[in-house]
């Protein structure tokens, strides 16, 4: 079926020397050097066996028309048995054979592929999405292993055409020019095929895509059609694109349906001509019956290696960017680069930025000669516009970037000296949308100190708000929170999040607060588990909400990668100056004043 | 105003696009229902058998003239004239099959993709007709994957499924058939291989299922927690994990690989292939049997090994045919369970139908959802025509809940919802939701223009009728901000809007068809004042006038509602204006602290 299935293939440049590309194939091949031996023998028994049945048959029709010996006739009989046997035997070892080198294959590649993304800094991930990154170490891969499917299964069928091809043009070699010389008419009428059927699916697939879009839009907007009284006009919408979709699909359908049977009427023309050509041959004495026959039964087993040919390099070409993509997934350049392994003993939690210069992309500064100090042990709000710079130094921190020049110290080790999987066990970090696995509430509580017990995860559980957070759970500490934590609301996903960090005790907190909207009760309990880990740890704070700028150290206010002003809430809102003006963009509506405000507002229109 | 009264809450088509009697009479199992819809089509049905039939007759001719071709040869001296006729009817034959054979690929194509529009209509007008109930308690992804996949399936359950193997079917018969013409006993072969054939597919399909179903779990572990690593990568990196995962995912992909050789290891072993052979050889031998007994000529061995030869499109089909059936069969069952899936509200007709005043009471209401731990017990309020009531409580304290009852989503379990004094489930069902308005925590908005998704409900709403509910909700501006104004389209080809500005248009839209309920779920947050400010007027806006429940997570509009419950597990923890509850609640206090 190979003729179909790589209709969808794309265009893709070029990374990798061709002779670079198959040394690193033939290097995932290697450990499986002596499988790949047996599998070639056993394919080439396959193909022997293969190419013996019709050989043997019209062996024995030539002795059968001139009344030959019983004996000959019962061992040819056997060894059509035989090659029956074999044919199946063999092949049955080959697949088991086959399927193991591939799915090691696979695995090892997968395994690669996901080892060094795992170990590429997140300048890699603004690059590539992760979507992009998983379809590579899922799809590309086993790409690559339909590649190898692919090569055995077109070698075995070649070499059986082969055999029978010396076999033939041994007997009568003008036949066989003539066979040969209707393959290349079957090769290119294939080949338009393949190029028309690519087109119509591609416009099947579009109209398609179509309909789920609309299935899609309109189911979700079910409830609101309802509420309104409005299913006529979405039902309208989906009728004209479901049928628009028939449409077209039947458009495919036809030019699929008429692609074998093409193929076989053009088969039977050859086959009537060889017929009748064979035929006056036989009758001239130039060849006998048997090998007549040998011809018109061998012209069928050279229809499927063509037809498979046509696709083939198409088909290749995929498997083989496929491989490309893994592999440049594998050698992706790691941004970051550590110059020092120090694995340091429990940190203080100092930090110490010095004449930063830091961009993501050329010519774009985000710092340039930035120093920031922050002491063992403080807490730092850092407030400004979008852009400011604040996640940067966040992300910088956490070592997720490389700074072009300047120097950044936790406590007097220079960033780059540290061990980075020792530094960040003493880091803990929040992103503002707080990231949690698929497994229990536990589960992700435990996920950056694993000797927790039950216990004590209970005991941390409850310092919050006395535990009252566990009742909004279904399971308590045993609920399920879903895939990425879809189960569990914003305000529940932050606590697991700020319990996962009190559960590792960093020496380092970043957090990125989030902005969604959060129901003041879990509010409250987020702040108390904040202040939980503030006491303790050196913290960064990208800060959205009014009650984390109020219950810091010092709040940082930045503006275009530099530090304008410096202070607490009050004395920084009494200057007047870019605070305060940030405070009645992004924080006044946080506050109780505000909200008494609008009672009144409220009182005055109603009376009004 | 009275032609909407008229018609009953269940959606129903023009005539000519409903569903057919038979086909929902069929729906109680799968194979029935595929039957029923695809008898309309009976004509092509007809076809493909036609075509399947005729093209394995006219592709056993072949080896048959072959095998006269060759006795004319082997005449002494050879029979040359009849040699050119043979030659000739293969060709002409050959030709006649290829347009066969296009009527079968072709016929099986069109029932396919008529089969695949036909009920993706059918599940697509039954989704329509479903109640509220239904849709907020489906989600949205598995009629999505209904829609697409399984409907999909059934269509390649046709094309290439039974196709082929109608097709293949019929070249096992013909050598059965046909064998006779050469020897009655000739058919013993043809015979055997035909009973052992579907025994030992019987076998393989059999033994396949679990492993396949194995292979594919496997699979999506693995694939699952990839896309969770990778998705989380900054998590994974900033709580020092990538050796874990980097484990995990080895283990993962260590179980997937074992599942897929297991896999690979019984479709190795293909007992069809086997078969084959053996049936080649035995009829073989004995032809060459009965030819040397002189039952048969040289030529009769020729045809009948070719027609053995047929057997091989079979045997290579079945590798995946029927598991294209049996995958076509599965995904109708599934379509239907969704279909067949009833919901209890009755629509209640002669009920009450009149215009609201909007007092609002929940008297002792319980309700709990089937096999859920989350319930309501023993609510009880009451509102006021015109007044504003803020629930407030912790996500699982049973907010949305609550208010799905009043617009009867779901029915409570005992007590009652009353409005106007008059039980929600006395009012006529039509009457009751044309008067409430929801405003859901996600807002949908449809891929069309601004002015178009405000005047959803009203599609006959004037111009300046859009522009005035869009001043009230306080979106005119934003949208006048656009650079088409209330022709912008949104959506995946137009502009997406932030969670206020969505908020704001479904305002819009609620004003338009102008409710006596209004029930708000507000969940948006707004990152700066200003925005803040507007969603502010908007909710004061739309809450005047009309009596107005608002889940809330805003101090402010706790702080500006006549009353307020604040919910805590599905029960009451406190209940009443917002000094009162200064006063008696303590949880209620600490959030209006700083």
């Amino acid at each position: 079926m190979g003729f179909f299935s790589s209709l969808d293939t794309e265009e893709y440049d070029r990374e990798y020397q061709d002779r670079e590309l198959a040394a690193r194939i033939v290097g995932y091949l290697k450990p499986h050097g002596i499988r790949m031996f047996w599998i070639s023998i056993f394919i080439t028994l396959v193909a022997v066996a293969g190419a013996a049945l019709p050989i043997l048959v019209s062996d024995g029709i030539d002795r059968l028309s001139r009344n030959a010996q019983d004996e000959v006739i019962v061992l040819l009989v056997g060894l059509v048995f035989l090659s029956g046997l074999v044919t199946w035997g063999a092949n049955w070892i080959r697949r088991r054979l086959s399927i193991r080198v591939i799915s090691d294959v696979v695995m090892t590649l997968r395994t690669d592929a996901f080892h060094s993304a795992a170990n590429h800094d997140l300048s890699f991930y603004d690059k590539f999405s992760s979507g992009r990154v998983v379809s590579r170490i899922t799809s590309d891969t086993r790409e690559f292993g339909n590649l190898i499917v692919l090569v055995t299964d077109l070698i075995s069928q070649m070499t059986q055409a082969v055999i029978l091809g010396v076999v033939l043009a041994r007997i009568e070699l003008r036949l066989f020019l003539y066979v040969i010389g209707f393959l290349p008419l079957l090769f290119f009428v294939a080949l338009g095929f393949r190029k028309i059927a690519r087109k119509v699916t591609r416009e099947g697939m579009r109209a398609m895509a179509k309909v789920n879009a609309t299935i899609k839009e309109t189911v979700s907007g079910i409830a609101v059609a309802k509420n309104f009284r409005q299913e006529g006009a979405i039902f309208e919408d989906f009728d004209e694109a479901n049928l628009d979709s028939y449409h077209m699909n039947v458009q495919r359908g036809f030019v699929l349906s008429l692609v074998f049977p093409a193929l076989n009427a053009l088969g039977g023309v050859g086959t009537a001509m060889l017929v009748y050509v064979g035929g006056m041959n036989v009758a001239q004495g130039v060849v006998t019956v048997g090998s007549w026959y040998l011809f018109l039964v061998s012209l069928d087993r050279f229809f499927f290696p063509v037809l498979n040919l046509s696709a083939f390099w198409a088909q290749v070409q995929q498997g083989l960017s496929a491989s490309e993509r893994v592999f440049a997934l594998i050698d992706a350049e790691p941004a970051v680069v550590q110059k020092g392994h120090i694995k340091p003993e429990r940190l203080e939690g100092e930090v110490q930025i010095q004449n930063l210069y830091f961009r993501y992309e050329e010519d774009e500064w985000v710092f340039r000669d930035f120093s920031l100090h922050i002491c063992p042990g403080e807490s730092v709000a850092l407030v400004g516009h979008t852009g400011a710079g604040k996640s940067s130094i966040a992300k910088l921190i956490a070592r997720f970037y490389e700074f072009q020049s300047g120097q950044i110290f936790i406590d007097d080790y220079d960033i780059r000296e540290l061990d980075l999987h020792a530094y960040r066990d003493q880091l803990g970090m929040i992103s503002q949308v707080p990231f949690l696995f698929s497994g229990t509430v536990a589960e992700n509580i435990r996920y950056a100190n694993e000797h927790l017990s039950d216990a004590e995860i209970r005991d941390l559980a409850m310092k919050i708000g006395d535990g009252h957070w566990l009742e909004t759970l279904p399971d308590g500490l045993q609920t399920e929170v879903g895939e990425r934590g879809g189960q569990l609301s914003m305000g529940q996903r932050q606590l697991v999040a700020l319990l996962r960090v009190l559960a590792e005790h960093p020496a380092i907190f970043i957090l990125d607060e989030a902005t969604a909207s959060i129901d003041p009760f879990t509010e409250w309990q987020i702040q108390q588990a904040l202040d939980l880990i503030l006491k303790d740890s050196t913290s960064v704070l990208i800060a959205h909400r009014l009650s984390t700028v109020k219950s810091v150290d010092r709040i940082v206010v930045l503006r275009e990668g530099k530090i304008i002003e410096e202070g607490d809430h009050e004395g920084l809102l009494a200057q007047g100056g870019h605070y305060a003006n940030l405070y009645n963009t992004y924080f006044r509506h946080q506050s109780l004043e505000y909200v008494e405000k609008t009672k009144k507002l409220a009182e005055e229109r109603r009376l009004s | 105003m009275t032609e909407s009264v008229m018609r009953s809450s269940e959606f129903t088509l023009p005539k000519e696009k409903q569903v057919s009697e038979n086909v929902r009479r069929a729906r109680t199992s799968p194979v029935r229902w595929i039957a029923a819809h695809a008898i309309r089509y009976w004509y092509l049905g007809i076809g493909m058998l036609v075509g399947a039939v005729s093209n394995a007759a006219f592709a056993a001719i072949v080896p048959m003239i072959i095998g006269r071709a060759m006795d004319a040869l082997l005449q002494d001296p050879p029979d040359v004239a009849l040699l050119g006729r043979f030659a000739l009817f293969i060709l002409v034959t050959q030709i006649v099959r290829g347009g066969l054979q296009l009527g079968r690929n072709f016929s099986a194509e069109l029932t396919g993709q008529r089969m695949e529009r036909d009920i993706r209509h059918e599940l697509y007008t039954s989704m329509l007709g479903k109640s509220m109930t239904y849709h907020s308690l489906q989600p949205v992804g598995d009629v999505m994957a209904r829609a697409t996949n399984d409907v999909r399936e059934i269509n390649f359950m046709f094309s290439p499924g039974l196709n082929l193997v109608i097709g293949s079917l019929n070249f096992i018969f013909m050598p059965i058939i046909l064998s006779f013409q050469y020897h009655p006993t000739l058919v013993i072969v043809p015979l055997s291989f035909l009973v052992l054939y579907v025994l030992s597919l019987w076998q393989y399909l059999y033994e396949l299922r679990p492993i396949s179903d194995a292979v594919r779990k496997a699979f999506g572990a693995l694939n699952t927690r990839l896309a969770e690593a990778v998705d989380g990568i900054e998590t994974v990196k900033g709580m020092a994990n990538e050796k874990e995962e980097v484990e995990r995912f080895e283990e993962n992909a260590r179980e997937f690989r074992d599942k897929r050789v297991h896999q690979g290891d019984v479709e190795a072993r293909f007992i069809p292939l086997l078969l084959m052979g053996l049936a080649q050889a035995a009829g073989l031998a004995h032809a060459i049997y009965l030819f040397q007994a002189g039952a048969i000529k040289v030529g009769d061995i020729v045809g009948y090994f070719g027609l053995l030869l047929l057997l091989r499109f079979p045997t290579f089909v079945s590798l995946f045919a029927y598991s294209q059936v049996s995958l076509g069969v599965a995904g109708a069952r599934r379509i239907l369970e969704l279909i067949n899936k009833e919901t209890e509200l009755d629509q209640n007709i002669q009920g009450y139908d009149r215009t609201m005043e909007g007092e609002l009471e929940f008297q002792e209401v319980d309700f709990a959802y089937p096999e859920d731990e989350l319930s309501l017990s023993g609510i009880d309020f009451k509102v006021y025509p015109g007044e504003t009531v803020a629930i407030v409580g912790q996500t699982g304290s049973g907010k949305t809940t609550l208010a799905k009852l009043v617009n009867r989503t779901y029915d409570v379990d005992s007590g009652k919802v009353l409005i106007d004094g008059i039980d929600v489930r006395d009012w006529n069902l039509e009457a009751l939701r044309r008067q409430i308005s929801i405003i859901e925590q996600d807002i949908f908005l449809f891929s069309d223009s601004i002015a178009e998704n405000i005047a959803f409900g009203r599609p006959d709403a004037s111009q300046e009728e859009i522009e005035a509910a869009a001043k009230s909700a306080q979106a005119h501006e934003f949208i006048l901000s656009f650079k088409d104004g209330y022709e912008t389209e949104l959506g995946e080809r137009g502009v997406t809007l932030s969670g206020g500005q969505r908020q704001r248009l479904a305002l819009a839209r609620a004003f338009l068809t102008d409710p006596r309920i209004l029930i708000l779920d507000d969940s948006t947050s707004s990152i700066d004042s200003e925005t803040e400010d507007e969603i502010q007027r908007a909710i004061f806006k739309a809450a005047e006038g009309h009596t107005t429940l608002i889940i809330t997570h805003r101090l402010s509009q706790i702080r500006w509602a006549d009353h307020i419950v604040v919910l805590r597990k599905g029960v009451i923890a406190a209940s009443g204006t917002h000094e009162e509850l200064m006063e008696t609640s303590e949880a209620y206090r600490r959030i209006f602290s700083e």
